[in-house]
């Protein structure tokens, strides 16, 4: 065999790195805590130190929380520089995020939250569950159905809501709101 | 003996029909909160934390300690057919029981499981009754410095003791400390931490940061990374044990009982510790033919230990809550912000201004108890079918209950916004290994921390060495400091 024809070992195509082990993230999420910490300092510049008998005022805990913060944050920032977090449990899971799917969930319950209380509990936690259904299904890989599986989905969210509604409305009396005033619905 | 009499006139009121009633519906939603994975009782308990504006107290506590115990029950369920620990209590179950399940014998694993944790709760109530009001009794010579020097420990156990990393669990403690400065300060009045915002004057609502870190985080952590994950069933056999397996299990339910116990009574950080002890001791202990079994086909005491441990140590945890209003894991600080929600003050005067209360709390844990062992041997065939729900409706729909105990607490879209913010920090968290009952934790017990570190200075007169001069609290503070250098202490010299 001719030692110039020396090709290059194949090597298995590699999975995408774990995103819990990218140090752009580690770094990011750092300095996140470190930008909360700095937050809480300037929150506690704010709160005057009455201190009373104590000795201690209302700003004692937060300039605590905000140095405590600042340490741990430093911390991390600095493992995350020389070799990335330490002792790092790889999460479960896919190496990246499905943003497609993510999507869908977030839109289910931001979708929620603005609509609440303006159509009332029932009709906006079944658009909720459908949107949530349709993302998690994305995520496994088959969003199922087109229009007849979204009408679907809706049914059996309206099924879910409904009684959850009625239960905890009218059996416990928590407040929920309503889009009419019968207390149904 | 009063004990008894004050047991007796608790099972008068935990007998009626309406407790009864509370009870079953608290073990039987348990059961299936531990068998469905995404909820656990913790954040259970906090969506249904709205009922407490309706229902009265015993009840309600009732029905969330059914909950509590219902789902130590049911994780094992999972652990052992799905190799999905439900709990961290549980995960331990899965290392012997799936195993058990893979050869065929799930049924065994079941069945150790179910009994060995009747036989070991019981035990545990029978501890409680005796215990918790000689501690209760005790505990009026505790003092503010004593207090906080214990939510010192608590802290620091809970963010240090479990998980890898101290560091990344101490950010997540103090997280949960910012978390919990937010409002308004108990002692002067003065507003922290609002920012302008109206909705931050009460403070950040409990239910709100633990469904969002558990029930939101959970969801949306499927739907980006677990699209793909397939988990296996194994095939359920009859629920029974044979002689032999009955006589190996028996010793490992009193060991682990023995050792579950105490483990849930002290802040040390919940149901992992015994777990895994007892998991040792079963494989040191087991007799030399079945000593192979271990980690190859499943031995029954690796499950009968275990299980035993974990509801003896859930069952231990309201030691502490009940007598010392002090919470040891996520699921106690939970409950102790229902007992808030009445007014109820938790501490050793509970015993006291709440006798009936507390007693019918204890005679139902013996209720539920039986009810539980009821709920899981015949029925379990029932549980198990509700693990054929498909994973999108099961979030899905758990997204609709999360709306119910975060819009219900104080009728706010605000809220809503917030959870779901909060919910993208825990996703944020899991995914780079930061635990996440320290927030809980901190955020439950920060204010009423700081609350007993201001009287206890006040008590010093602004002097720091009042912790200092009074014995106990200086012991709790020197614990304080082992636990937390030990670790960094012992890695130095294995390194050295």
């Amino acid at each position: 065999m001719n030692p110039m024809d020396r090709s290059p070992p194949s090597s298995p195509p590699t999975q995408p790195a774990h995103s819990s082990h990218s140090v752009v993230l580690q770094v990011l999420l750092s300095l996140g805590v470190l930008g909360v910490a700095a937050l809480l300092a300037y929150g506690a510049t704010q709160i005057p130190s009455e201190a009373g008998y104590a000795g201690i005022g209302p700003n004692f805990l937060p300039w605590v929380v905000a140095a405590a913060l600042l340490v741990c944050g430093g911390l991390l920032l600095h493992q995350a520089l020389t070799g990335g977090f330490q002792d790092l449990d790889e999460a479960s899971g896919a190496p990246r995020a499905d943003w497609h799917a993510w999507a869908w969930v977030s839109a289910g319950v931001l979708a929620n939250a603005s609509l609440i209380e303006h159509i009332g509990f029932v009709l906006s936690c079944a658009l909720c569950f459908t949107l949530a259904v349709r993302g998690l299904r994305i995520a496994e890989g088959k969003p199922g159905g087109g229009w007849m599986g979204l009408l679907r989905d809706a049914a059996i969210g309206l099924l879910l809501a409904a009684p959850v509604y009625w239960l905890f409305a009218q059996l416990l009396a928590v407040n929920l709101p309503s889009l009419t005033a019968t207390g149904w619905i | 003996m009063e004990i008894f009499e004050q047991l007796m006139g608790g099972f008068a009121t935990a007998a009626t029909p309406i407790n009864l009633m509370w009870a079953f519906l608290g073990t039987a939603l348990g059961t299936a909160i531990g068998v469905l994975p995404g909820l656990g009782p913790a954040v259970t308990v906090a969506m249904l934390l709205p009922i407490t504006a309706q229902v009265e107290p015993t009840a309600s506590l009732i029905f969330f300690v059914g909950i509590y115990l219902g789902a130590m029950y049911g994780g094992s369920t999972t652990s052992i057919l799905l190799n999905t620990p439900g709990e961290t209590g549980t995960m331990v179950t899965a290392l012997e029981g799936f195993k058990m399940a893979k050869s065929g014998r799930a049924g065994a694993a079941l069945a150790t499981s179910a009994i060995g944790s009747f036989v070991a709760g019981t035990i545990a109530i029978v501890l409680l009754t005796l215990f918790a009001p000689a501690v209760a009794d005790w505990a009026v010579q505790l003092g503010p410095p004593e207090y906080f020097a214990l939510m010192l420990l608590a802290f620091v156990t809970v963010s240090t003791v479990l998980g890898k990393s101290a560091l990344r669990g101490l950010t997540a403690l103090f997280l949960g400390l910012a978390l919990g400065l937010v409002g308004m300060d108990q002692i002067t009045g003065q507003v922290r931490y609002t920012g302008g915002v109206l909705e931050f004057m009460d403070g950040i609502e409990v239910v709100l940061v633990a469904v969002g870190l558990f029930a939101v985080a959970e969801a949306i952590y499927s739907a980006m990374y677990e699209g793909r994950t397939v988990s296996t069933m194994n095939r359920l056999t009859r629920v029974r044990m044979n002689r032999s397996e009955w006589k190996r299990s028996w010793p490992a339910w009193l060991r682990g009982a023995g050792m579950g116990f105490p483990f849930g009574t002290i802040p040390a950080g919940g149901t992992e510790i015994p777990t895994f002890l007892s998991y040792a001791t079963e494989r040191k202990l087991v007799a030399p033919q079945h000593r192979a079994e271990f980690g190859s086909t499943g031995a029954i005491e690796g499950v009968a230990g275990p299980e035993a441990a974990n509801n003896a140590a859930a069952t231990g945890t309201l030691v502490p809550l009940l007598a010392l209003g002090i919470p040891t894991s996520v699921t106690t600080a939970v409950l102790l912000t229902a007992l808030q929600n009445y007014g109820l003050n938790p501490g050793p005067q509970l015993f006291q201004t709440s006798e009936a209360l507390v007693w019918a709390l204890i005679a139902s844990l013996y209720i539920g108890n039986v009810m539980l062992l009821l709920l899981n041997l015949p029925l379990i065939r029932l549980w198990v079918k509700l693990l054929l729900v498909p994973k999108p409706m099961l979030y899905a729909g758990i997204m609709v209950f999360a709306t119910v105990g975060v819009y219900g607490m104080r009728q706010s879209v605000f809220d809503l916004f917030l959870m779901f913010a909060v919910g993208m920090l825990g996703v944020l968290m899991r995914r780079f290994d930061f635990p996440i009952a320290p927030v809980i934790v901190g955020l439950i017990l920060g204010p009423l921390a700081e609350a007993q570190l201001r009287n206890a200075l006040s008590i010093g007169e602004g002097n720091w060495s009042v912790f200092i001069e009074r014995p106990l609290s200086l012991g709790l503070l020197l614990i304080v400091l082992l636990v937390l250098i030990t670790p960094r202490l012992l890695a130095w010299r294995r390194r050295a």
